[in-house]
């Protein structure tokens, strides 16, 4: 019988079944998508250091070391269901249930839109959904679009579609709504923005990281923002212009736009309309935890980390006996990084299954350290507050879940 | 009613903004009692792509969530299965 199923074929899950099975577990990786990799197979960005990210690469590299490892990868499998029987876990798929001691839940992140009026119309996608289309499908998803929402994620993805020939308008920000929110708010945007200056796309903006820390040269900064936005790699960048509505018959045919103040509060009689062929909504993202919810883990809202997260401690265990996590199920951040949460798991794993050398405690704490490492050199931020995020979850676990200190201790 | 109000906020029952906004305010209720006067949230796709909107909505109407607590609770199956799926096939 199997040791361990992992649930997500994405870095965290393919690095967690590489260490589990290097350490001699038999592993089962279960995913929905037709073939491995998870998000990675649509990512393409250069890193700081002119290297690039190439996330069908890094797929391929993992799945290969899996199958060296006799791991068993299931493609195209639905879980939908997730249950604690005595000591064992039942996983249920639409092709049957599997049974194992150890669950590892690498279901990483899923996208939350926007609504605009209008979005319900054919062209308008998630910016998600354009970059799997386009670095994925290899389809063109269309001649000509406008992003609505300006975050870290919309921009790393017009650079793909840029590199990919695609001719992306505008980004302008959503219509301020109880749902939009700070989303909508160009002096919040501006923060963001300024906070990951050093990886900011535009010079500009790299230029206001140094200079633009007080409030209110930020304020001055953004009543003389050029009335034609900024350029990102030549795409103006708007934040005092608004979506209120995509308009079009039967599909996108362009969005209607008002200017703004500082604050996001629309100018009466501003409105023009930009012709469109596609849209994309530019939303965020957030952990897709439902599975480890119906397994009944523990959960807390920790807004740095995309939302609710199921309570975890640093080496990756649940407070359900056999239950692990890891990668954007514990928090949004970049490939990189939960590939390194997943190598976490799979020690942990390991180690509560007795297996490993005596050197196991070292190999956990090394990788522990290992993940600090690479969020501290992180190309892609999603939140600029992650540290103060994950340090929550470690004092959440530490209150309420350690028993003492003995855990990474025990063995070795 | 305005655009604004007209917008579908969940796509698969078909749920605008102006409706649950206006029962949010009217009820005062948490994300579930909104769903289930609405039934915004309980379509194919289980809430996946309104999830966090109806969230939002709640907490402009009455702040202060509890952070341990998911507001709108996820039940199995948390993927569209087959009756022959779930039961048993004889
Ligand atoms: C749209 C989008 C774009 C992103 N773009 C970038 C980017 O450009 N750069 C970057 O660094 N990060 C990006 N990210 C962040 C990304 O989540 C991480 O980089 C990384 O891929 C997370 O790894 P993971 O293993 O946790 O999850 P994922 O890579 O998301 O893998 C999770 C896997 O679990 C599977 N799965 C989920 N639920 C089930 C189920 N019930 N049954 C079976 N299988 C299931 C999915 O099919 C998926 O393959 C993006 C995320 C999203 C959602």
């Amino acid at each position: 019988m199997r040791d361990v199923i992992v649930i997500g074929a994405g870095p965290a899950g393919l690095a967690g079944a590489i260490s589990c099975a290097a350490n001699g577990l038999l592993v089962t990786v279960l995913d929905e998508f037709m073939k491995p990799g998870g998000r990675l197979l649509g990512q393409l960005h250069q890193e700081p250091s002119g290297e690039w990210w190439n996330g069908i690469k890094e797929a391929e590299r993992l799945h290969q070391e899996a199958n060296k490892l006799a791991v068993d990868i299931r493609c195209g499998i639905s879980v939908y269901n997730l249950e604690q029987e005595g000591h064992h876990w039942h996983v249920h798929t639409n092709t049957g249930r599997l049974t194992a001691r150890f669950v590892l839940v690498a279901t990483g992140a899923a996208e939350y839109p926007i609504p605009v009026p209008g979005w319900t119309l054919p062209g308008v996608m998630s910016i998600g959904a354009a970059q799997v289309m386009t670095n994925v499908h290899r389809v063109q998803v269309g001649k000509k679009g406008i992003i609505i929402g300006a975050n870290i994620l919309a921009f790393a993805i017009l650079n793909e579609l840029q590199l990919a020939g695609i001719n992306i308008d505008r980004i302008v920000l959503p219509e301020k709504t109880p749902i939009s929110g700070k989303a909508a708010e160009p002096e919040e945007i501006m923060k963001s923005l300024l906070q990951a200056a050093h990886l900011a796309p535009s010079p500009l903006l790299r230029f206001g990281g140094r200079f633009m820390k007080h409030d209110w040269i930020r304020k001055l900064g953004l009543t003389f923002f050029p009335k034609n936005g900024v350029k990102v790699n030549g795409t103006p960048l708007q934040l005092r212009k608004a979506a209120v509505e995509i308009i079009g018959k039967d599909q996108v045919e362009g969005v209607r736009v008002a200017d703004t103040d500082v604050n996001g509060m629309i100018i009466p009689g501003s409105e023009t309309i930009y012709e469109a062929d596609f849209v994309c909504i530019a939303g965020g993202l957030y952990p897709l935890a439902e599975l480890a919810a119906v397994a009944g883990c523990p959960f807390q809202y920790v807004p740095e980390l995309g939302g609710h997260v199921p309570c975890h401690s640093e080496i990756m265990e649940t407070p359900l006996e056999g239950l692990f996590v890891a990668g954007n199920i514990t928090g949004i951040e970049s490939g990189k990084i939960a590939m390194a949460q997943g190598n976490v798991a799979g020690l942990s794993i390991a180690k509560q299954a007795g297996k490993g050398t005596g050197t196991i405690d070292q190999q956990l704490q090394q990788a522990v350290q290992n993940i600090r490492n690479v969020r501290q050199n992180a190309a892609i931020q999603f939140n600029p507050e992650i540290d103060k995020g994950r340090k929550k979850m470690k004092e959440l676990w530490k209150e309420h879940y350690a028993k003492g200190d003995e855990k990474f201790h025990k063995i070795g | 009613m305005t655009n604004i109000e007209n917008m579908i906020i969940c796509r698969c029952e078909e749920v605008t903004y102006g409706q649950l906004l206006s029962t949010a305010n009217e009820h005062k209720c948490s994300a579930r009692e909104l769903k289930l006067r609405t039934r915004a949230g309980m379509g194919f796709c289980g809430g996946r792509t309104c999830r966090v909107s109806i969230d939002k909505m709640i907490e402009h109407v009455k702040p202060n969530i509890t952070p341990g607590d998911i507001p709108l609770k996820y039940q199995p199956p948390v993927r569209p299965v087959t009756f022959g799926t779930v039961g048993e096939i004889k």
